[in-house]
């Protein structure tokens, strides 16, 4: 089983719009934007990951923190999708994440994301003792996304010590100070999260350079495995045995939805290991289907078929190690 | 039809140590009225309902005339449900029927039924809770 966390769990709200006015050309003009199209599911990357294995026929249970109706919804599209559900119930109101796709700019969307209910302590107690209880069950832990008000940035980083002692192997997917110091305990498998800033810990990634002196800090640490984006179709894998190049040859004019692809990465990588794949064929095929994902307006692309054909145009070059 | 096919995956419970003002809280807000009770292993060993914490509130003389309209109000009732609040679920679980997730609709049903519940936890081979079946689950499949 596999089970994933996400502490900050969102209804991801997606709306197509044919043209994105954000200037007014009278001030007494107010913008009013009609949507084509939209939609909405449950999101928050641990949720994304346990969708996407949950679809792929994987024992996945999805841990963190609900509220409110939007908890409600949340909790009745996953039930829907196959996931197990063992979340902690609390005041407020879970959050909303919009994403407005205008068209012929599906690759630079607009993102406006709310913060999230601040978690009192006493449901981050019943909440570790729900996650010691899950772990027994569990073959990898996913911690990922962002952190709530309330929690502490060294959540991972505990989580993931949690995780190492009851013998379950850890995944990172998640940026800035919480993917740093889960870092430090030298977790299976990180994909750092760099949307919002392009640096791993203290180190900038800008460069294939940077992104490989990052990558081996990570594995100083013990970490087996860490992949790093260095644009959007191409990532960098480090690990203690070398170090490889993924690239697919992919027109960024041909993406419609790029939310969630990271998330459809780490599960298909997942998914693959699961399965008995090395380490280097399961991310091929989680590139693919971070690819695939991107490829269509649904958040994540749940058609293996249309994962498999991706898997072609994924190249993976050696480029350190014997 | 299979447990596994019409269950829930909803793992939503309390412990026998929960206090019962937790286990409320818990009730309102995922909107249940029945918690699987679970031990450190996950294993099921009981359930709590909202049926049977509104009558460990009322008057012990409730049974007798089946109503609570010669109450003046809820004062009463309030008063018992507030010393109640801080005590452990355990003291008012009772025990839990269950399904094995290769048991048949047919079968639950029947139990479902018979027993009167909104719901009945699945337990795998081991006793872990791992869904739960409410009547509507049953209800929404057979009307398809």
């Amino acid at each position: 089983m596999i089970l994933t966390v996400t502490l900050n769990p969102t209804l991801d709200k997606f709306y197509w719009v044919d043209r994105l006015p954000l200037s007014l050309e009278r001030a007494e003009e107010e913008i009013l934007i009609r949507a084509r199209k939209s939609s909405s599911s449950a999101g928050g990357k641990g949720i994304n990951v346990s969708v996407f294995l949950a679809c792929m026929g994987v024992e996945t249970v999805a841990m963190g923190f609900l509220a409110g109706h939007t908890g409600q919804i949340i909790l009745r599209d996953l039930l829907e999708r196959g996931v197990t559900a063992n979340f902690v119930w609390i005041e407020g109101e879970n959050r909303t994440n919009i994403t407005v796709i205008e068209k012929g700019k599906e690759y630079h969307p607009v993102k406006i994301h709310e913060e999230g209910p601040r978690i009192p302590t006493h449901a981050q107690e019943i909440f570790l003792k729900k996650y010691r209880r899950m772990l027994k069950r569990a073959e990898y832990v996913v911690l990922a996304g962002a952190i709530p008000p309330g929690i502490s940035e060294t959540v991972y980083k505990e989580l993931a010590q949690e995780a190492g002692r009851a013998g379950v192997k850890v995944v990172v997917h998640a940026g800035r100070r919480p993917l740093w110091e889960a870092v430090k305990t030298g977790p299976f498998f990180v994909k750092p999260d760099v949307r919002e800033e392009l640096v791993v810990g203290d180190m900038p990634v800008r460069t294939e350079e940077e992104i490989i002196a990052a990558g081996k800090k990570a594995v100083e640490y013990g970490c087996q495995a860490c992949l790093i984006s260095h644009h959007v179709t191409g990532d960098i894998l480090i690990t203690p045995e070398g170090i490889w190049e993924y690239e697919a040859e992919v027109p960024l004019t041909k993406f419609k939805n790029l939310v969630g692809a990271d998330d459809a990465l780490v599960g298909g990588v997942l998914f693959r290991l699961t399965k008995g794949d090395d380490l280097l064929e399961a991310v091929k095929f989680g590139m693919a289907a971070a690819l695939a994902s991107a490829e269509v307006e649904p958040k994540l692309c749940l058609a293996p078929a249309a994962i498999e054909h991706e898997m072609r145009t994924v190249e993976v070059r050696r480029k350190e190690g014997s | 039809m299979k447990a596994r096919e019409l269950m829930r995956r909803d793992l939503t419970s309390v412990e026998p140590d929960t206090l019962i003002h937790e286990a409320i809280y818990l009730m309102e807000q995922a909107g249940l009225s029945t918690l699987p009770v679970v031990d450190e292993e996950g294993k099921l060993v009981g359930v709590i309902t909202e049926h049977d914490l509104i009558h460990a509130a009322l008057p012990e003389y409730f049974e007798m005339l089946h109503s609570i309209s010669f109450l003046p109000n809820l004062n009463q009732v309030q008063k018992r449900l507030r010393e109640m609040a801080f005590k452990p679920v355990s003291d008012y679980m009772k025990e839990a029927l269950s399904v094995r997730l290769d048991d048949e609709d047919l079968h639950i049903a029947d139990l479902l039924i018979r027993k009167r519940l909104k719901q009945i936890p699945v337990v795998d081979e081991e006793g872990k809770l791992v869904g739960v079946i409410r009547r509507i689950d049953i209800l929404s499949r057979l009307v398809r």
